[in-house]
């Protein structure tokens, strides 16, 4: 096997892992970077955020409110360390990205704009027309040109992580071209894979987003966390999936159930303005919204569609000229997938999965309980998004903790001596081992498509909105059922070039394991908080479920759930207050 | 949903056992909605695994599914059936080697992107506690139309220069992305970027055929982005001639 | 390498643009610029029969009136209006001009030229004492 040497391994050149790469390089130049990606680093999910990032900038606002509004918007379960530095670190970020290049859009004196995003209180996010996730991946892949000591391997997919005595290593990983499968050595290895939504059946994810880093890392016994907190994203469209940016509420647009009414103020987010206030109606939080829309669904409120139920996205009064500016994509795929104009036309839109609030487990500078291995971006679980992710922080927390990660993976690397050459090798024999294995395997009758598809119809339907006991035991069943078929996958394509079966073979593999985390997770969580909401347990129970559940893997059967001290500074749990209440100013 | 069926030809080439491309026939049972990349994922995922395409966010704005549709370099995300007959014929993207089926290989684009130093390059390092450049509306403008390319590919496919220098050539979004930096107020770069944009497989390769701007997803104009940068190329030129110095 | 053996397809240097409409129709606009040159000539060859004297000059108008000459001629004006055409179509995606956050419509731009041309050649008409 070829063996490539390297000080830093990345996993990963989304926004994360470019990010990291650019600080790592930043840090000392003379350090050899090895960046791995399945994808062409462009084509990441980063670049599908439409709507923005936020960080505090303007004159009428304040750290403490952007803190208050994570906080709170996370039902209290962010560890508020993690959240204080964040708030603290993301504008800088902010500019850095500004001053290499990203367009972001502006003000008439040439500031920077900024506008408004649910659950936040002061319009403080930041946006480049409604491509924002696109422009930074780009400016960040074109900056990151400059930098001679990143040397990017580009559609390398990683299997596994090498990990020896409680340390990283490296990891392995699978020349997609050649099928050549070669060992990455480093003295430090940031995963910085992104989120799982994949393993749901209709999300606003692209076809990459299958957990696979998560599940290496939970295979080398990192916990994973809080992975029952799933996020529904209020509006996205029917059939496709595709994602209707939160700008769209955010400048204006209304929902409405089938009697043309905002349905929202009966669910203590009114009183309904006309014009847009901040934390109120549609510019509440994803959780509620999304909570929001089934209980109408309950009631029969909802419109039936060709496409199942349904409600409407209203911006036809934002006008023409406005939705030109500010979101020319949504006109685009409204007009494409739907065949409606938001200019004239009422547009269909359901809650559709959108992120994993839980993943990597790691503390405020990035760093897993693995000496070496680092984790950053969505696949990571900080958490600055506990229960519930404010839109808008994700892209701000692939920036701020992306460069932590970076940073303190170069102080690591400093530490290590040379590797364990021996065990090292023997270990990357055992991935490949196992790959030559599932070559090797035939007559299995399993095929991936029919596992996937099972997989990702019971989580939808126990693990969803709304869960309960009867419901998350059943997906349990479920999982447990297609786990043990898996390993009776055979693979139809033997060949070694751009083998695109064994590579869905392998993240199918990943996502069963995320997949299981996710349903045992919630299963034991009985209380409601944020995005995991039970029929059963209705209530938040800060008495016992304060507390981050971390996920163990067990190679042979359901996986160990544990759990872990939330970290309070500032702010003591309360209930969380939305509409009226709130104080939120007018958007 | 309203059924429909189309026959799905699929230029096929596996490496390791054919010796050059054939088409292969698939008979997809599709909806009335759907693109071509969802009838490429019925076929990989119910009649044959073999069947190799990139593919990742479905909202065309990843750039991965550049592929030839009946002829026509298109998004397969964005190439909607209702537009099509019920033979449908894809292949891979002309201009580049296949890889295997529907996969080009893309390295020659990727060092020429890199070559044209797609990045900032500014007079001076401005402290972050110095808060962002200043850039009006109108001076983002003059460049935004430029960095929204997706790097697909489907300019490259489209454009006979690239295929006729054997990839020589630039090319069409590379070039774009060189004019996108130099018309950035906040970038001094255009020298450091001249050698390239100005060398024969430069700007003055482009026999300005103008397909690339006809097929770009994302309306980006690089023919138009190419023409204007011969002029400030030659402006350059001249300039330097009579020894005021350009950007 | 290993396994790989990518698949280059060749481009036929000589017929390239028969694979596709749009490049037939750009070849077709390329090769007519010969009838565009022919005319070109002609015209100067007229230039130096005038600077010749009376008979050459007298000479080179019957040429000119010659039927196959003016069906080449009018062949040649069509594609001269078609590359005018093409050339001004062209012109607001060469030279954008922008005014604050907006970019003046190409309609505007190409109409401008259309004006400018036209009061060009009413000049020409004037002075050659035509109109
Ligand atoms: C449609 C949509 C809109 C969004 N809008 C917003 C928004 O407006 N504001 C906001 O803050 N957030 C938004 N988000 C969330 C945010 O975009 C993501 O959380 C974030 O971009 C994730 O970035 P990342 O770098 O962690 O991962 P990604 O960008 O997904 O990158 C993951 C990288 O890991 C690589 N990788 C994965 N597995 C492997 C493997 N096995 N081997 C090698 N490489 C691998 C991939 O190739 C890729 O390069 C949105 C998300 C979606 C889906
Ligand atoms: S310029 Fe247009 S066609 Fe060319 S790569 Fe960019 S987006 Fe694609
Ligand atoms: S799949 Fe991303 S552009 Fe088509």
């Amino acid at each position: 096997m070829q063996v490539i040497d390297a000080d830093i391994v990345i996993v990963g050149a989304g926004g994360a892992g470019l990010r990291a790469a650019i600080a790592v390089a930043e840090a000392d130049p003379s350090l050899h970077i090895a960046l791995l990606s399945k994808v062409y680093p462009m084509r990441s999910h980063t670049c599908a955020a439409e709507g923005g990032a936020a960080g505090v900038v303007k004159a009428n606002d304040s750290l403490e409110y952007h803190f208050n509004d994570t906080v709170s918007g996370g039902d209290w379960l962010t560890d508020q360390d993690a959240v204080d530095l964040f708030v603290n670190e993301i504008t800088k970020e902010l500019i850095q990205m500004e001053h290499w290049g990203c367009p972001w859009s502006r003000e008439g004196s040439g500031h920077v704009a900024v506008r408004p995003f649910g659950g936040m209180k002061i319009m403080r996010t930041w946006y480049a027309a409604d491509k924002t996730g696109f422009h930074m991946l780009h400016t960040l892949f074109q900056t990151s040109l400059k930098y001679p000591s990143i040397k990017r391997f580009d559609e390398y997919y990683t299997s596994d992580l090498i990990v020896d005595d409680g340390a990283c290593h490296g990891c392995t990983a699978i020349e997609m071209r050649t099928g050549e499968m070669k060992l990455f050595r480093g003295k430090s290895v940031i995963v910085c894979t992104g989120g799982a939504g994949r393993i749901f059946p209709f999300t606003t994810n692209g076809a990459i987003k299958t957990g696979d880093g998560m599940a290496m890392a939970y295979r080398a016994g990192v916990p994973l966390k809080d992975m029952e907190f799933v996020q529904y994203h209020p509006t996205g469209l029917p059939g496709s999936g595709i994602l209707l940016t939160e700008g769209c509420r955010g400048e204006g647009g209304y929902l409405l159930n089938k009697d043309n009414y905002r349905y929202l103020q009966d669910y203590d987010l009114g009183p309904a303005t006309p014009t847009p206030v901040l934390k109120s109606m549609e510019l509440g939080p994803r959780d509620r919204l999304s909570q929001a829309f089934w209980q109408e669904s309950k009631k029969g409120n909802t419109v039936q569609g060709k496409w199942g139920d349904i409600v409407w996205l209203d911006m036809r009064h934002l006008g023409e000229k406005l939705i030109n500016e500010r979101l020319p994509l949504v006109r685009d795929l409204s007009i494409s997938y739907v065949a409606a104009d938001p200019v004239t036309d009422l547009v269909p839109v359901r809650p559709v999965v959108h992120y994993m609030m839980g993943g990597i487990h790691t503390d405020i500078n990035a760093a897993t309980p693995i000496a070496g291995l680092y984790s950053a971006g969505e696949c990571a679980c900080v958490s600055i998004n506990g229960a519930n992710r404010l839109g808008s922080n994700s892209l701000g927390e692939l920036l701020v903790f992306g460069a932590r990660a970076g940073r303190f993976a170069v102080e690591h690397a400093k530490t290590v001596k040379a590797p364990r050459d021996a065990l090292v090798t023997a270990q990357a024999a055992d991935a490949e081992g196992r790959i030559k294995a599932l070559f090797k395997r035939s007559g299995g009758k399993q095929r991936v498509s029919q596992l996937k598809r099972e997989m990702n119809l019971s989580l939808e339907e126990g693990c969803g909105i709304y869960r309960d006991e009867k419901s998350l035991r059943d997906t349990v069943a479920v999982i447990a059922d297609v786990r043990a078929r898996y390993r009776d996958v055979t693979l139809e394509d033997k060949s070694s070039v751009y083998n695109t079966d064994l590579y869905q073979t392998l993240e199918l593999g990943a996502m069963i394991e995320c997949a299981e985390t996710v349903v045992h997770s919630a299963l034991l969580r009985t209380e409601s908080r944020g995005a995991h909401q039970r029929l059963d347990h209705v209530e938040r129970d800060d008495v016992n479920f304060l507390k981050h559940s971390m996920a163990y893997y067990n190679p042979n059967g359901d996986p160990r759930i544990d759990y872990h001290e939330v970290v309070i500074t500032k702010s003591q749990p309360a209930a969380r207050v939305y509409g009226a209440a709130a104080g939120g100013q007018a958007a | 949903m309203s059924k429909r069926t189309i026959q799905l030809e699929v230029l096929r080439y596996r490496p390791e056992q054919d010796k050059e491309p054939f088409f292969q026939t698939y008979t997809v049972p599709c909806e009335e909605e759907w693109v071509v990349l969802d009838a490429l994922n019925y076929v990989k995922d119910e009649i044959d695994r073999t069947l190799s395409f990139r593919w990742s966010c479905h909202m065309f704005v990843c750039g991965s599914c550049g592929y030839k549709i009946d002829g026509e370099p298109k998004l397969g995300c964005k190439a909607f059936l209702r537009d099509y007959g019920d033979n449908i014929r894809v292949e891979p993207l002309d201009n580049f080697p296949i890889e295997r089926d529907l996969v080009v290989v893309i390295d020659d684009f990727v060092e020429k992107l890199q070559s044209v130093k797609p990045y900032i390059i500014a007079k001076e390092e401005k402290a972050l506690a110095a808060g962002e450049y200043i850039q009006t509306p109108a001076q983002l403008k003059a460049f935004k139309q430029y960095s929204m390319c997706i790097n697909c590919l489907l300019c490259y496919s489209a454009c006979p220069q690239y295929g006729l220098t054997n990839q020589e050539f630039i090319g069409p979004a590379a070039l774009a992305l060189a004019h996108r930096y130099n018309m950035d107020s906040r970038d001094v770069g255009r020298s450091a970027r001249e050698h390239v944009l100005a060398a024969h497989e430069g700007v003055w390769e482009c026999s300005f055929v103008g397909a690339c701007s006809v097929v770009c997803p994302k309306d980006v104009d690089p023919a138009g982005a190419i023409q204007q940068a011969k002029f400030t190329s030659a402006v350059d030129y001249l300039t330097s001639m009579v020894g005021i110095g350009g950007k | 390498m290993g396994a790989r053996r990518p698949y280059m397809r060749t481009m036929s240097k000589t017929s390239w643009f028969m694979t596709h409409a749009r490049f037939k129709t750009y070849m077709l606009h390329e090769i007519s610029s010969v009838f565009v040159a022919l005319y070109m000539w002609l015209l100067i060859d007229g230039l130096f029969r005038l600077a010749k004297g009376p008979e050459a000059w007298e000479a080179w108008l019957s040429f000119i009136k010659h039927p196959l000459v003016v069906v080449i001629s009018l062949i040649a004006f069509a594609f001269f209006v078609i590359h005018t055409m093409s050339w001004f179509k062209a012109v607001p995606q060469a030279m954008r001009i922008q005014q604050g956050e907006h970019f003046v419509d190409g309609k505007l731009i190409i109409g401008g030229h259309y004006a400018a041309l036209g009061a060009f050649s009413l000049f020409v008409l004037i002075l050659a004492g035509v109109a």
